[in-house]
């Protein structure tokens, strides 16, 4: 069966024809030739239910990866979900790249939404504007289409609970970021090196929206946050496994693993200061994956409140919609005072504010 | 090129293994180092994000290279001079660093040596910083030793006991033969040994990911780039430094190497025992391995432990619970078992076949070919795997299995390490061997499968086992290759890391050495050979 296809005749509407989709639409009529298999393909109408395989790349937990693709085959049948999964979306972001010449993925799930839009910009995703994002408010997701907003990431602290009632009586828990400042936590921090993660970035850039972007206060911020930090670690989780085990007291890091670490018995608590960060997890469609038809019934599905509640449940992140509410122990939207984060700028200044915070701090 | 051209067969064959190379090594790199291309180079060192972590690495290579290279030779000696009691249970430790995959190990370290730690603090009570310099040069120290020893070992090994024994013979004390014998003997040796020590630790990823903290080397500086911020220009571009800095490290060490005799198969044999040495030496020498081996223990206690108990180290109640994940994933572990030994087969049989074209032929372009098949060991395995996932997705290679794919990969990333065990075997063999065979009027092919072949099965073993580890182990060259299909063991415990899983991550940590063992005594049952793993690409 090694035939070779036209291209469809209209790139944006047609969705794109594979081996896989042919030779399922050549499957289901019998007798059909093979030619007429392939006019069948091309000139059938667009809206065709879709089917077939799709190839999901996601950067979500494990556990939250499997409940998910059950809950997709049984609420849209006829698509099976094949995942690969990978709880670093930069790693999934540069296998996009890396695959840029036969595209493997059909969706790319999960991980902040840093990661799609550069991919949107370089013309590898697929523009998609689900009728179901009409629930997510604009500003979660891109103007252009390429990625769409579905949960969002809070940053906060986690606070080891046995260690900070033994040792720091009379110290509150922070309530705004100055509260880290105490010289009570003077060697009890642990921090998510800002140079390899993310997470360490956006906790600098926060500082840097929280004082109206006067760089040189939020560099203060950093120095005197820097004299009480006990360690810098090479990795987000890290920090929390290290909150947890005791060897330090609390960390900044990200509620929904932190919430995740308490339910598994870790002596771990969430505490979100005053004039947070955030991230937004994103949802976007690989441009000239496998099977981009059926890919875009994922991402539709995605955006369903039943996703949403799947997701708040398993992963303990918020919901982008207002009708989810959080999952037990986190926030909800309204509580956590979020800082207008620019992502934007805050990417295109990483380099500059880093080697500021080096400075700063050595 | 007589002989080339008088035998097609050996023409051809060597055709093929060069073609193979460059497809395999060489396209794969050329497509990273063109990534960032000339502009996006001259941002990334104008910003001098780069300036630091050169810095902290070659600070990290000179200490931990330093220990490693000491230790290793204090092992080697107390293994092969002194007649201590235990040595067969110390080469077993020894051999265990090169059996951990990464992420996992280094976390044990901080449970047992950390502000919180075990040993540290419910211990001697003391609040250690081991996140940071210090931490990392006592991980690497411990994670590196093992190849300094086996390097060292070799060339003590190899030394000739006449010498010490005639030194004796004419009055000179066990310390003077030390100095003026032993010790001159083993110096280009010792030199090329901290020269390759030094490669692997600076091309070392996993410890300084768990336990360096701020201080960033290269190759956590290569990571975080791509893993944190997704920039894979400056990711390329630091490992472009990387590259090079091995590449120096390397040609110093083949400038050492060049003018050693190796011959030890000459058909004049003669061997007699080494001079004993005092028992002061020998019981030091044990203490010395006991710590060293004591500590070893300790840290895969913990990671039995770990896997044993519901929470450790907060709750110490007695499960088997998370060994339900190595049921759960044993599509992976299959997967790791079938590729790994598929391709360290194929790569020790390609590199004993490549050492044989490189040692006994005269060809041009020689250099350049032994050059390519080293340049794998100086290349970091992030950037081997993005140069393979750029260089091989492409439409026209669609019909190409991943797992095939991964088993290449696996294959080319581990011919620096078969190459070098078979090339060294190759040196020990006296020409007059197999020239004896080709006067007889055997061609060059068949005087190396009759008469070479068999005489290699030991370095063939070296490469094949020490092939083997490697691949198990590593997580950064599969990384961009895997599919859900063909995952491997090191994804599955990079997961469950991340998702905090850390009593499934060291179960299934367990599961994987233990497989690595299991093949590793198969070998060795089936050989009758102890010292499977080696020192690579040493001499």
């Amino acid at each position: 069966m090694d035939v070779k296809f036209s291209p469809p005749l209209d790139e944006n509407s047609m969705p794109r024809l594979t081996r896989r989709t042919f030779l399922k639409v050549a499957g289901t009529g019998i007798g059909l030739t093979v030619a007429g298999g392939i006019l069948a393909a091309c000139g059938g109408p667009a809206q065709q239910k879709a089917s077939g395989k799709i190839s999901v790349y996601s950067a979500l937990n494990e556990t939250t990866n499997n409940a998910f693709v059950d809950a997709f085959k049984k609420a849209v049948t006829g698509i099976d979900v094949e995942v690969l999964p990978l709880a670093a979306a930069g790693e999934l972001q540069t296998r996009i790249r890396t695959e840029k010449n036969s595209p493997k993925a059909d969706v790319f799930i999960g991980g902040s939404s840093e990661f799609h839009d550069p991919l949107g910009k370089e013309g590898l995703l697929e523009a998609y504007k689900s009728p179901n994002a009409s629930s997510v408010p604009d500003m979660y997701k891109d103007p252009n289409g390429f990625w769409t907003g579905w949960y969002l990431g809070i940053w906060g602290t986690v606070l080891n609970t046995d260690r900070f009632a033994k040792e720091m009586s009379g110290v509150k828990k922070p309530a705004v970021w100055e509260d880290l400042l105490d010289p009570a936590w003077k060697g009890k921090i642990v921090y998510p090196d800002p140079v390899k993660t993310g997470g360490g970035y956006i906790m600098i850039a926060t500082q840097v929206f929280r004082f109206n972007k006067d760089e040189d206060k939020a560099m203060d911020y950093m120095k005197k946050l820097h004299a009480n930090i006990g360690q810098y670690a090479g990795t987000s989780p890290q920090c929390i496994q290290l909150v947890g085990q005791g060897q330090f007291v609390l960390a900044p890091n990200w509620g929904h693993d932190i919430l995740t670490a308490k339910n598994q018995g870790q002596p771990v608590e969430f505490v979100v200061p005053e004039g947070t960060g955030f991230e937004i997890g994103a949802v976007s469609i690989v441009k000239g994956g496998p099977n981009t038809a059926a890919a875009k019934a994922f991402v539709d599905w995605a955006l369903t409140k039943e996703a949403a509640q799947l997701n708040v449940k398993l992963s303990n992140r918020l919901s982008v919609r207002n009708d989810v509410p959080p999952a037990p122990g986190s926030p909800t939207l309204e509580q956590v005072k979020l800082v207008n984060y620019d992502r934007a700028w805050a990417s295109d200044n990483k380099d500059r504010l880093l080697k500021k915070w080096q400075a700063a701090t050595s | 090129m007589k002989t080339l051209t008088r035998e097609p067969m050996l023409g051809l064959t060597l055709l093929i293994l060069v073609a193979l190379m460059f497809s395999f090594i060489l396209y794969p790199q050329i497509q990273v180092v063109l990534v960032p291309g000339l502009k996006g180079y001259f941002a990334f060192f104008a910003e001098g994000m780069w300036v630091k972590p050169l810095v902290n690495s070659l600070e990290a290579m000179a200490l931990s290279t330093t220990t490693a290279v000491i230790l290793g030779f204090l092992y080697a000696y107390a293994m092969i001079y002194s007649d201590m009691p235990g040595k067969p249970f110390f080469r077993l430790i020894g051999m265990l660093p090169l059996l951990s995959p990464p992420f996992v190990v280094a976390a044990s370290y901080i449970l047992l040596f950390g502000p919180r730690g075990l040993i540290s603090y419910r211990l001697l009570g003391q609040s250690w910083n081991v996140l940071g310099l210090g931490g990392l040069w006592g991980v690497q120290t411990i994670a590196y030793f093992p190849f300094a020893y086996q390097l060292i070992a070799d060339v003590l090994a190899r030394s000739d006991p006449r010498m010490e024994q005639a030194a004796r013979n004419l009055g000179a004390g066990p310390w003077q033969v030390f100095r003026t014998v032993t010790l001159p003997l083993a110096r280009p040796g010792l030199a090329s040994a901290i020269l390759i020590t030094a490669i692997y630790v600076l091309e070392d990823f996993g410890n300084p990911a768990l336990i360096a903290g701020r201080f960033t080397v290269l190759p956590t500086q290569a990571y975080g780039l791509v893993s944190g911020f997704g920039d894979f220009v400056g990711a390329a571009a630091v490992s472009t430094i990387l590259l090079v800095l091995a590449l120096m490290l390397y040609l110093g060490h083949l400038r050492l190497e060049g003018n050693r005799s190796f011959v030890t198969v000459s058909g004049k044999a003669g061997s007699m025992p080494r001079p004993p040495v005092p028992r002061l030496v020998t019981w030091g020498a044990f203490t010395i391995c006991a710590i060293l081996s004591g500590v070893i223990l300790m840290v895969y206690g913990v990671l039995v432990l770990s896997a044993l108990t519901k929470a450790f180290p907060s709750n110490w109640a007695f499960t088997l619970e998370h060994f339900d994940y190595v049921r759960v994933h044993s599509k992976s572990l299959e997967n790791t078992f079938v590729y790994c030994s598929i391709a360290a087969i194929l790569c020790s049989l390609y590199s004993v076949l490549l050492a044989f074209l490189i040692q006994r032929k005269e060809w041009p372009g020689r250099r350049i070919v032994d050059f390519l098949a080293i340049m794998p060991a100086a290349v970091p395995g992030i950037f081997f795997g993005i140069g393979y996932a750029t260089a091989f997705n492409q439409r026209w290679l669609d019909w190409l299995d991943r797992g095939v794919l991964i088993m290449i990969s696996m294959i080319f990333w581990n011919i620096p390490v078969a190459y070098r065990a078979a090339l060294a075997g190759l040196a020990q063999i006296d020409r007059s061997i197999d020239e004896a065979a080709t006067s007889l009027g055997a061609g060059s092919l068949r005087g190396f499968r009759d008469i070479l072949f068999p005489l290699l099965r030991e370095p063939m073993l070296t490469g094949l086992g020490t092939a083997f580890v490697r691949a198990v182990t590593t997580l950064s060259v599969v990384i961009f290759l895997f599919t859900p299909g063909t995952t491997v063991a090191t994804i599955t415990i990079f997961q469950l890391v991340n998702d905090f899983n850390w009593g499934g991550a060291t179960a299934f940590t367990v599961g994987l050495i233990g497989l690595a063992i299991a093949v590793l005594s198969v070998i060795w049952f089936v050989t009758g050979r102890r010292a499977i793993v080696t020192h690579s690409i040493g001499g």
